[in-house]
C-alpha cells in the first residue's frame, strides 16, 4: 500500500504492507536504527518517536497507519553536526550506558519539554515512566532532562 | 503479523458497509495499542482490518451542562484527560484516563477502545459505571444508544453486533457530584490494575464500581441500595463494606489472588467513600 508522509521533515512516498509496524519499517526500510525494539508490547518505550509532535510507541502502531502524518526520529533531533540540547545533556551528564534505552527516553523527554517546558522533578519522572533503563538507575537521565529545560530557558 | 487487507474509511457508513462485508473476519483499529499486540501475538488475525481514525467528528470533544460530555471515539485518553471540562466536572474520569498505560500509550489508546475491549480491569470502565456513560453507536439500523451499565457481556465480550461502529462516549453532567478513583496495581505507573474503584455520590444517592473483581467491571447495587440516604461514618462504611463480599467474584491470577482482591476492593471502596465525607 502507497502512504505518504513527513519523516524528519521529508516528505516520502513510499510502499508498505499492512502488517509491517512503524517500527519495522523506519529500521527495515529507511534504515533509521536509533529506535529499538525493547518489548514490542509498548511497556518499555525503546521504539518511541514523535507522531504529530507526541510521543509514541512505534511497535503499537501500523506503517500504514503514518499516512499523512508527521513522524520524528531520533536521527531527526539535530541539525546537521549540531546536536539536539537532550543530546548534548545526555552526553554531558553521563545519562547513558549500553544505550538501547537512549533514543526512546530523548523522544520522550523531548515531547515532555515541548509541552511543558519546565518541568518539575516529579514530572520528569512521571513523563519517563514508560521508558525502562536497566543500566542508569535513572538518577542521571532525570538530571539530564532537568538540565536540557535550563539551557533550552 | 499475519497479513490483512487494510481501510481507512472516511465515514460511518463506509466502515458498516466494510464489516457487513466480512462481519467475522473484519477488526475496528482505534488506537491500536491493544488490537496491535493481539495480533502479533496471534491471537486475533482478522482478514481485514478498519481505520477509523480519519472520520470527520471522530476526535471531537466537547461538553455542556444541559447535553453534558462528549467523547469522540478517537479521542485519545492524554488528550481527554488534560481536557479544561473533563478535569473541571469528571475529575474521576480524568484520574482514571491518566493510569492507563505510560504517557506514549495514552497518546495513541483511547476511551472507547478501553471500552470496548471489554477487559475486566479496563480503567476507564468504572468512572464509566458510576456516571452512567451512554455508547453511542452506528449500525445497520442507525443509531442506538447503550448505557454503559447494559454494554459489558463478560471477558472481553460486549453487546454490540459485528456490524456495529461506536462513535463516542456521552456522559450527563451532574451539578453537585462528588466522585473519585482509586487503583491499586503493583507499581505505581504503567501497570495493569489488580483492583480498581470508583464511587460518586449525588445528593443522597451513591455510586460504586468495581473492575477486576468480577468477569467485568461491575457497579455494586446491594452497597448503593444499603448506603442510599444514608450518612458516611465508621458505621456505614463497616456496613457497606461488610455487604460486597455478595457482590465480588474475584480469580486468583498473575497479579493477584482472590483473597487479596477481595480486601483490596474494600480498602478501595473505603476509600471512594471516605472522600464523599
Amino acid at each position: 500500500m502507497k502512504i505518504t508522509f513527513t519523516l524528519n521533515m521529508d516528505v516520502i512516498e513510499h510502499e508498505v504492507e499492512p502488517n509491517i509496524t512503524l517500527l519495522k519499517m523506519l529500521r527495515e526500510d529507511f534504515d533509521l536504527t536509533g529506535a529499538k525494539e525493547g518489548c514490542g508490547g509498548g511497556e518499555c518505550g525503546a521504539c518511541t518517536i514523535l507522531l504529530n509532535g507526541k510521543p509514541v510507541v512505534s511497535c503499537l502502531m501500523l506503517a500504514v497507519q503514518a499516512d499523512g502524518q508527521e513522524i520524528i526520529t531520533i536521527e531527526g533531533l539535530a541539525r546537521g553536526e549540531v546536536l539536539d540540547e537532550l543530546q548534548k545533556t545526555f552526553i554531558s551528564t553521563g545519562a547513558l550506558q549500553c544505550g538501547y534505552c537512549t533514543p526512546g527516553m530523548i523522544m520522550t523527554a523531548k515531547g515532555l519539554l515541548a509541552e511543558n517546558p519546565d518541568p518539575t522533578r516529579e514530572e520528569i519522572k512521571t513523563a519517563l515512566s514508560g521508558n525502562l533503563c536497566r543500566c542508569t538507575g535513572y538518577k542521571r537521565i532525570i538530571e539530564a532532562v532537568e538540565s536540557a529545560a535550563k539551557s533550552n530557558g | 503479523m499475519k497479513s490483512f487487507e487494510y481501510f481507512k474509511v472516511k465515514t460511518v457508513a463506509e466502515a458498516i458497509s466494510r464489516l457487513r462485508d466480512n462481519p467475522d473476519g473484519s477488526h475496528i483499529l482505534n488506537g491500536g495499542t491493544d488490537l496491535i499486540i493481539r495480533m502479533k501475538e496471534n491471537h486475533l488475525h482478522p482478514d481485514r482490518v478498519i481505520d477509523i481514525r480519519g472520520i470527520e467528528g471522530f476526535s471531537d470533544i466537547n461538553f455542556s451542562e444541559k447535553e453534558g460530555l462528549f467523547i469522540g471515539a478517537c479521542v485519545t485518553l492524554g488528550e481527554m484527560a488534560h481536557h479544561k471540562s473533563v478535569v473541571e466536572h469528571y475529575s474521576l474520569l480524568a484520574d482514571a484516563a491518566e493510569m492507563v498505560g505510560s504517557g506514549q500509550i495514552r497518546n495513541a489508546a483511547t476511551m472507547t477502545g478501553n471500552l470496548c475491549n471489554a477487559s475486566p480491569l479496563a480503567d476507564t470502565a468504572t468512572p464509566a459505571l458510576v456516571l452512567n456513560a451512554v455508547v453511542i453507536v452506528e449500525g445497520l439500523t442507525g443509531e442506538k444508544e447503550i448505557p454503559v451499565n447494559e454494554f459489558f457481556k463478560g471477558v472481553r465480550r460486549t453487546s454490540l453486533e459485528k456490524t456495529d461502529v461506536v462513535k463516542g462516549i456521552r456522559i450527563p453532567y451532574e451539578a453537585n457530584l462528588q466522585g473519585s478513583f482509586h487503583k491499586a496495581s503493583r507499581r505505581k505507573d504503567v501497570d495493569l490494575s489488580t483492583v480498581c474503584a470508583s464511587g460518586v455520590k449525588i445528593g443522597d444517592e451513591y455510586r460504586l464500581a468495581l473492575g477486576a473483581v468480577a468477569p467485568t467491571p461491575i457497579r455494586l447495587p446491594q452497597v448503593e441500595k444499603f448506603l442510599r440516604g444514608k450518612e458516611i461514618n465508621q458505621n456505614t462504611i463497616k456496613q457497606a463494606l461488610d455487604l460486597i463480599d455478595e457482590e465480588i467474584s474475584p480469580i486468583d491470577d498473575v497479579r493477584s489472588t482472590k483473597e487479596f482482591r477481595t480486601h483490596l476492593a474494600k480498602v478501595l471502596v473505603q476509600r471512594c467513600l471516605e472522600q464523599m465525607v
